[in-house]
């Protein structure tokens, strides 16, 4: 069984032996990994393993039964999580937006107080519209007209318009054709920065990005 | 102008147009007669108790027993609020009788020193029902307010954690939901006062009137009662909506799931 050691401060995401739970039940234990500023990993393993839970729990939205989260060698805890959230943008596979326009969508996050640094980028949102194959007018539809795979890229560009440096990505090309998926993957790895882990059953993900992390392969499975 | 009393003779002959209603029922085959009929019964035991009771306070006239009244008025309606919500019992209970307790206080303090000023209008015949005026309108929205807000974050999880995950804070997050919570539990009283008076006679004006009141008085009473009842509302929902959240949420911003029944 391969083990990869962490060395937390160099990690931009550094798990040790992590035990996760949902309902009462162990979802996986012993869970140990670590990516490198810059890597970008597709995590596979059987459904209902706990792949989702694990990046909810990166966000700190799910609590660490045992082990250690580390981002950028800070531990996450429920406290750090807030702080560490504006390190980490995330992609669900079916986001739900609401119901304003495109626009104002990709507008809001930086109505956040913590985002206030930043500024809206029509340039660059035009420009990542148009590297995912998406129409410049969709900037004016409501998100509910829009196809799942519309709305998945939507989200893709919120996260990367507020400049993370870690993306974690739940099944990022489940709703999109191949060209569409050739232009996420394109995209991600024409940005040598980001830290990508994505949640992926797609082979040509697999295949596209640095490292594959086979789940079960890195932890001891306890139910 | 003196009020016509109503014997109890009287009274019971109201109960004749029920017929009405029951045979409608009865015709339409819907088994809702057993439970109309409990329902009338506990109308009329619940209200001739309070009727019995509220004598005795109008009689005695005693400020302790008038706020102890006031006191038993707002523990029910916490009560009913957090039945009629679906959420349990010790998480929110507290948070929504503080936000009932402001909610009513302020606008029937407000009521009694400034518009009254009068110091007769801290009597229990002016307390009691101006309070309860004011407290049943705030347990009706603060049973939409409080429903609206965790059925919106129970249901848009989604669109919750994303915000939490793009960086808002537990307040930017929390946002949409209270204003549509706040919206939902206002947009009655706003439209009971936009169609007040052409629609229907409200009560407090049909009250002062029966009381032997002249119109323009009871006009004025319902004016200074639909402003206090608004106000007294907008505090009640949006003191109990944050309240009950502090307790129900955890340091890491999420909602704790055993807030809700388990229905």
């Amino acid at each position: 069984m391969q083990k990869i050691t962490t060395d937390d401060d160099k990690s931009a995401i550094g798990i040790e032996n992590l035990s996760l739970s949902r309902g009462g039940s162990t979802l996986f234990s012993d869970l140990t990994l670590a990516l490198a500023p810059g890597e970008k990993a597709v995590v596979k393993a059987p459904s209902g393993f706990g792949k989702s839970t694990l990046l909810r729990c990166l966000l700190g939205f799910v609590p660490v039964a045992s082990g250690s989260v580390r981002i950028f060698g800070t531990e996450l805890t429920a406290r750090s999580a807030w702080p560490l959230r504006c390190r980490m943008a995330y992609v669900d596979q079916e986001p739900d937006l609401g119901d304003e326009t495109v626009e104002a969508v990709l507008k809001r996050p930086f109505s956040y107080k913590n985002n206030q640094h930043l500024q809206p980028d029509p340039e660059r949102t035009t420009k990542l519209m148009e590297q995912l194959h998406l129409p410049k007018n969709l900037l004016g539809k409501q998100v509910s007209a829009l196809s799942g795979g519309e709305r998945q890229r939507i989200t893709l560009i919120a996260a990367l318009l507020l400049k993370r440096e870690i993306l974690l990505l739940d099944e990022p090309t489940s709703a999109l054709d191949r060209d569409a998926a050739e232009a996420v993957v394109a995209l991600l790895n024409g940005m040598p920065k980001l830290t990508v882990l994505a949640i992926s059953h797609d082979s040509f993900l697999s295949t596209s990005f640095d490292r594959v992390i086979d789940l079960p392969e890195h932890c001891r499975r306890t139910a | 102008m003196t009020s016509i009393d109503i014997s109890f003779g009287n009274l019971a002959l109201a109960y004749l147009m029920l017929i009405a209603p029951l045979s409608i029922m009865l015709w339409l085959r819907l088994p809702m007669i057993s439970e109309t009929l409990i329902a009338v019964l506990r109308m009329t035991v619940q209200l001739l108790f309070v009727g019995f009771y509220l004598q005795v306070i109008f009689d005695l006239d005693s400020l302790p027993l008038t706020a102890l009244w006031l006191l038993v008025m707002l523990v029910v309606a916490d009560l009913s609020i957090v039945r009629g919500c679906g959420l349990r019992m010790r998480r929110v209970a507290l948070g929504v009788f503080a936000s009932l307790l402001v909610g009513t206080l302020i606008p029937l303090l407000f009521f009694i020193f400034l518009i009254f000023q009068d110091s007769a209008a801290l009597g229990a015949q002016y307390v009691i029902p101006i309070s309860g005026m004011i407290l049943g309108n705030c347990l009706r929205a603060d049973i939409i307010g409080i429903q609206s807000f965790y059925e919106g974050l129970r249901q848009r999880e989604k669109a919750y954690l994303l915000a939490l995950a793009q960086g808002a804070t537990l307040h930017e997050a929390l946002l949409p939901f209270v204003r549509k919570a706040f919206r939902a539990s206002m947009a009655p009283t706003v439209a009971a006062m936009a169609t007040i008076g052409l629609v229907a006679l409200p009560g407090m004006m049909t009250g002062v009137i029966l009381g032997g009141g002249d119109p323009m008085t009871a006009i004025k009473y319902q004016i200074a009662i639909m402003i206090a009842i608004f106000a007294g509302t907008a505090l009640t929902v949006i003191l109990a909506v944050r309240l009950t959240a502090i307790g129900n949420i955890g340091a890491e911003g999420l909602l704790r799931k055993e807030i809700f029944t388990a229905d």
